[in-house]
């Protein structure tokens, strides 16, 4: 690619001889250092008479092209008509000769400029400068340049026009054209040009039989039924209609026709078509049909054919113009004056016509002379006409001294220059009876109360939650639960990675089942040689592995020290049946009782089933999915789409309080991990609505290495995940959902490993009643629970600053709620979060203030 | 050998290389008694000026609905696909400024895309960790859903950026959040090389940008939030065959200067710089004027001349263009007419170098390139 610009573009080649590799550094130092850069240097050659140099550009100087020579085309007659035909002898249209070579600048005058920079003048002469800048001076040779003076009686004089001199055309604007070099590889393009709103030359049909018949056949009579094709005003009969329409891809127009722009005077008709099509066309195809005859680009009205106050119109513009809430009726091409500030509307040169809208930004600015006024009065600087002078004076409005008068779009007027209005033009009646007698334009019933804006905040239709949590801590169980809960299934693919992942898993456990065989095996052979020689049976089933399993456990237990256990379950196929007799083996079974109580609950799920699960064709069920291990590790990132479907409970509620059931939520489930360093990518999260932070509640109790290679306690490691979060500027102003996961984990917990073995919860001192069968007495885990919240509840309150919400400011709240393995539970999680979604738009909406509720009160359970 | 001598003589080695990097580094400041600016500023140069017509917005290419991430402009023709975070890539035709066509992608978060060198296939990638390819010629279904003709699997993390190898429509060049660079096949979506990873000379954090060669395609850049940009040889995957050092920060965007003996980097210190590979040396950093008011750099592109750099910013609608002679910023593209009214994000010079594409959150694409007349609102 870049050799090919290289051929392109002279400029000059680095100077591969000089390497300032092989000079030797201190040489860099002195002349060395010299480097030849590969910018554009400065020419030096001699002096070239018409270097293409760039002038300071004034913007009025600028030959500026309009892109089209509207005016032609509004009257249309003395158009030059190119019948598709005969292209050879026929002009092209100047304006479609300009689109073709437009480049990249806005429907005008196009080169194509290589962005350098205007000093670096290469050393190549000027024919390679129609790839440089191409500038006014160029003028003179017209190979590279060409005027199409645009006013309508030039079009046929136009080659006359432009050879005998260039800088005639004051005339009005011109169109400036850069013959680019590649002409013929640049010409496949024209076809996309046309950008939808190109003028194609609207060619007439000719018929060739006599009057009335099928233009196609040359049959029938007029009475025959035909059908219009609706840029050519060919007719077709029945038998023949189509055949020459073909499939009508853009409605009612010959093949030939297809892509050209539509007869305007048939523009009442799109969409409506004869009889005959109805018999002709199924009914889906005709709606299609004449759908498309009425959406499709082709036969939308131009835009840049509307001019409103000498500025053809963009299709934002047009589209801007249509959609206001008083749009101008029956818009046709055309020339327009537009008040933007009252909102008249009229053709050039005419009297005010209607008023629409005000304050759409549509055209250019009015002129003073647009409706060809003689009266000297000046309504929002246009001098205003007799008729409407004639209107004021019944108004009752002072016309003495050539008033100039502002007229708001509710008709108070003032003078140019005040600040107060004088009065309101429509204040009398006898306004309006004056206007309809001089057949001027009264404001619409509705254009004092501009339609009052209902939607304060969009109602959106998808919510997103993104779920966050440190590894391992109970987020991906959360968004599997989700899943399940809420029936969107694994697909395929996803249910084979899965499976993958469960068998690596599975290795895993083996091998740790394996580890632990080995070690008591040491442990008993020890015990043998150090003495007992009598106790041979206990030895004995450590003995009784055969060596074509012992080979395969030695091989699992290496793979699982390099880490290659990822590359197992290919394998698995034929290492299925040796699992299943490797587990067999009663030493193992031994081994995996004793060592049962030790190993993690997913490990002990799954050991229990190795037969099955060792099987190639093994298809995880969905509690497999919930238990397996390490789902989030492989993927970045896991989002699943849902609804809350509704429940008995809910629609008892009032409807004020009931949910849309449509409400769409997004879960996206990502690891910390994956968002790159420092969390760089969050700022991709940026609207979603809620964060669900899931800390593991059996943090406490377990210790992890950090970066550095020190033991932190992980409870303290998701605290500082937690902070980091919470301060995210990504996420500032989000809600945060605080999830405690593994409660029933906690539950077991407590009572081996006290809370405050991390330091953060050191003054966790539960009032502990001495009747034990007291009902206020709640279990210990609960209470963990419930100060766990609290603690992180504080931390947020502490870390965040109170957001100022229009003029007030609060503090945002940290929600908290617990979840465990049990789908209820995850299931509540989930509505709470709805529901929380649900207060933030009632409070942003209403700014109601947060309820003085206290921190403790809203965790749920 | 025991651990805890292992681990000593680990120590001794890093103080080795921390040292002779020091060293290195020494020197070559002893070495570097000026760079590109100074010395253009001696021979007398005088900085690009712009006019006021000379870089225009002409185009806006409006359809996306969210924030435009990624775009990538095909070697010849003048199209280009662009990838936001609406889940949606668009292929534009740049100069009508019409979609031809609309690719839903499985996964919303896409962050990068890249058009083939043949313009028949677009590949992206993303948080999924696959790299997508996609090809244009398929057919889409009712919602606009294109099959994935080819899915690139194998990356640990997000995938931050991917090229294809220039004239070279089977071969795809992509970056990813597990510290590698991947060289892949696409025709039978393999792995052809890993660069970087288990291997020391590798990058030590995320990779977040790749740049390859137009002169020489067996040579790649990637750049790292290490802070560092290495250069690679697709031939010899094992090391790295140079390390760039200077920045501060994150290193987001890299780009090979058009002659294939340099190239720029753009960093989350808010500088941008410009490197030659053949000595090593750091030659110009383009560092706005007040400190710290600029915020990082997002993306980088050279003019066609090497005369100009585009150097988006992080911070509001910044887009400065550099003199990279003479190291001035002459125009801010942020305080044009039409300019866009969020953070640009991604910039691209089309192969001609006529225009510049730059791709913002505010959702749209903008062409800017020579205006022969100055638009008047």
């Amino acid at each position: 690619m870049a050799a090919v610009i290289r051929k392109l573009l002279p400029f000059p080649s680095p100077n591969p001889k000089r390497d300032n590799r092989e000079s030797d550094d201190d040489d860099e130092t002195s002349s060395g250092y010299r480097i030849e850069y590969s910018f554009a240097s400065e020419y030096k050659g001699p002096l070239i008479a018409n270097v293409p140099r760039a002038l300071p550009v004034e913007v009025d100087q600028i030959p500026t092209a309009l892109p089209v020579s509207f005016s032609s085309l509004r009257s249309g007659i003395s158009y030059p008509v190119a019948p598709l035909v005969m292209t050879k002898d026929t002009k092209r249209p100047p304006d479609s000769g300009i689109e073709k070579k437009n480049g990249f600048v806005d429907s005008a005058a196009g080169s194509s400029v290589v962005l350098i920079g205007r000093d670096v003048v290469s050393g190549s002469s000027s024919s390679s400068s129609s790839k440089r800048l191409d500038v006014p001076e160029e003028v003179k040779s017209p190979a590279d340049f060409r005027l199409s003076p645009s006013s309508p009686l030039s079009a046929s004089a136009r080659e006359e026009d432009h050879l005998d001199d260039d800088r005639v055309s004051d005339v009005g604007p011109r169109a400036v054209r850069f013959v680019e070099p590649f002409q013929s590889s640049e010409c496949d393009e024209s076809s996309y040009v046309s950008d939808g709103e190109s003028i194609a030359a609207t060619h007439r049909a000719e018929r060739k039989g006599k009057r009335g018949s099928c233009y196609r056949c040359q049959l029938g009579n007029r009475f025959t039924e035909k059908e219009v094709c609706i840029v050519c005003d060919a007719k077709y009969c029945f038998n023949c209609v189509r055949r020459a329409m073909g499939a009508m891809p853009e409605g009612r127009k010959c093949q030939a026709c297809i892509g050209y722009r539509i007869d305007e005077s048939k523009r009442a008709s799109l969409g409506k078509c004869s009889r005959m099509l109805k018999r002709h066309l199924t009914d889906s195809e005709l709606r299609q049909v004449m759908n498309a005859e009425i959406t499709c680009k082709a036969n939308q009205l131009p835009s840049r054919l509307i001019i409103v106050n000498d500025k053809p119109l963009s299709e934002d513009e047009l589209y801007t113009l249509q959609t206001c809430p008083n749009p101008p009726k029956k818009l046709k091409p055309g020339h327009y004056w537009y008040d933007k500030v009252a909102g008249y509307w009229g053709k050039i040169g005419e009297k005010p016509s209607q008023i629409i809208s005000p304050n759409n930004s549509i055209g250019g600015y009015i002129s003073e002379k647009v409706s060809n006024g003689d009266t000297e009065i000046y309504i929002n600087g246009r001098e205003i006409t007799k008729p409407e002078l004639t209107m004021l004076k019944w108004a009752g409005v002072q016309c003495e001294g050539k008033p100039h008068f502002w007229v708001d779009s509710d008709g108070s007027y003032r003078e140019e220059g005040q600040k107060h209005p004088i009065g309101n033009i429509w204040s009398k009646k006898r306004a309006k009876i004056a206007c309809a007698v001089f057949s001027l334009p009264v404001p619409p019933a509705s254009s004092a109360v501009e339609p009052y804006d209902v939607p304060l905040y969009e109602q959106k239709m998808l919510n997103k939650l993104l779920l966050i949590g440190s590894e391992k801590g109970g987020a991906t169980t959360i968004y599997k639960q989700a899943r399940s809960l809420y029936n969107v299934s694994f697909s395929l693919e996803d249910r084979e990675r899965i499976k993958f992942i469960i068998q690596t898993n599975l290795y895993t456990y083996l091998a740790m089942v394996l580890e632990a065989h080995e070690r008591f095996e040491k442990e008993m052979s020890n015990d043998q040689s150090s003495g007992n020689v009598g106790d041979e049976t206990s030895a004995k089933p450590g003995n009784s592995i055969n060596p074509r399993l012992k080979h395969f456990s030695d091989w699992v237990l290496k793979e699982k020290e390099d880490g290659n256990l990822k590359i197992f379950p290919p394998s698995s196929r034929e290492n299925a049946q040796t699992v299943a007799d490797l587990w067999r083996v009663p030493a193992i079974q031994a081994t995996y009782k004793r060592l049962r109580d030790t190993l993690p609950r997913n490990a002990v799920y799954f050991l229990e089933r190795i037969l099955e699960i060792s099987r190639s064709e093994y298809d995880p069920s969905d509690m497999d999915i919930l238990q397996a291990e390490g789902l989030s590790s492989m993927e970045g990132l896991s989002c699943v789409d849902f609804s809350f479907p509704s429940t008995s409970q809910e629609e008892s509620l009032e409807s004020d309080y009931q949910h849309d059931t449509d409400m769409k939520y997004q879960l996206i489930r990502l690891n910390p991990r994956s968002l790159g360093e420092n969390w760089k990518l969050l700022e991709m999260f940026e609207d979603a609505d809620l964060v669900i932070f899931c800390v593991s509640l059996t943090d406490y109790a377990e210790n992890i290495e950090d970066g550095e290679g020190n033991i932190v306690n992980k409870m303290l490691a998701t605290k500082q995940l937690f902070e980091n979060m919470v301060t995210h500027p990504s996420l500032a102003n989000k809600r945060f959902l605080l999830v405690l996961t593994k409660f029933d984990l906690l539950e077991e917990k407590i009572e081996e490993v006290p809370l405050r073995t991390c330091e953060w919860f050191e003054d966790f001192n539960p009032l502990i009643s001495q009747n034990q069968t007291s009902r206020h007495n709640p279990p210990m885990a609960q209470r963990a629970f419930h100060y766990i919240g609290y603690k992180f509840k504080r931390l947020y309150d502490s870390i965040l600053e109170p957001v100022n919400m229009r003029g007030r400011s609060f503090k945002p709240k940290l929600f908290v709620c617990q979840v465990s393995l049990e789908s209820d539970t995850v299931d509540n999680a989930l509505r709470y979060a709805r529901e929380i979604l649900k207060w933030h738009v009632e409070e942003t909406s209403m700014f109601q203030e947060m309820s003085t509720t206290s921190i403790e009160a809203s965790s749920s359970s | 050998m025991s651990v805890s001598e292992l681990k000593e003589r680990h120590a001794v080695a890093t103080e080795t290389v921390n040292n002779l990097r020091d060293q290195l580094r020494q020197r070559r400041l002893q070495l570097l008694d000026t760079d590109v600016a100074r010395y253009s500023a001696a021979q007398g140069r005088t900085r690009v000026s712009f006019g006021a017509t000379d870089l225009v917005c002409c185009r806006t290419l409006q359809g996306h609905t969210g924030k435009v991430y990624s775009l990538d402009w095909t070697p010849e023709r003048n199209r280009i696909v662009s990838a936001s975070q609406d889940g949606r890539l668009i292929v534009w035709n740049a100069l009508t400024s019409q979609k031809t066509h609309a690719i839903k992608l499985p996964c919303a978060w896409v962050m990068t895309c890249a058009f083939s060198p043949n313009g028949q296939s677009v590949a992206c990638g993303g948080l999924d960790s696959v790299c997508s390819i996609f090809s244009l010629s398929s057919t889409a279904d009712k919602d606009g859903t294109v099959p994935v003709s080819r899915m690139l699997t194998g990356h640990r993390g997000y995938v931050s950026c991917c090229q294809y190898v220039p004239n070279e429509d089977a071969h795809l060049i992509t970056s990813s959040g597990d510290q590698t660079c991947i060289l892949w096949d696409v025709t039978t979506g393999l792995k052809t090389s890993v660069f970087g990873g288990e291997f020391q000379s590798g990058h030590t954090a995320d990779v977040l940008s790749v740049s390859i060669s137009g002169s020489n395609p067996n040579w790649f850049i990637s750049g790292s939030c290490d802070s560092t940009a290495r250069l690679w040889d697709t031939r010899a995957a094992s090391r790295a065959v140079r390390t760039f050092h200077g920045h501060e920060g994150d290193v987001n965007t890299v780009k090979f200067f058009p002659d294939g003996y340099r190239f720029g980097t753009g960093s989350d210190d808010g500088t941008c710089r410009l490197y030659d590979i053949r000595t090593g040396h750091q030659l110009q950093v383009y560092q706005p004027h007040g400190d710290g008011e600029n915020g990082p750099v997002t993306s980088i592109a050279f003019s066609v001349s090497g005369r100009l750099l585009f150097a988006g910013y992080a911070s509001n609608n910044t887009c400065y263009v550099w003199d990279t002679l003479l190291g001035e910023v002459v125009l801010d593209l942020g305080l044009q007419q039409d300019s866009h009214r969020n953070r640009i994000s991604c910039l691209g010079l089309s192969a001609d170098g006529s225009a510049l594409c730059t791709g913002s959150w505010d959702s749209n694409l903008k062409i800017w390139a020579f205006g022969g007349h100055r638009r008047v609102i």
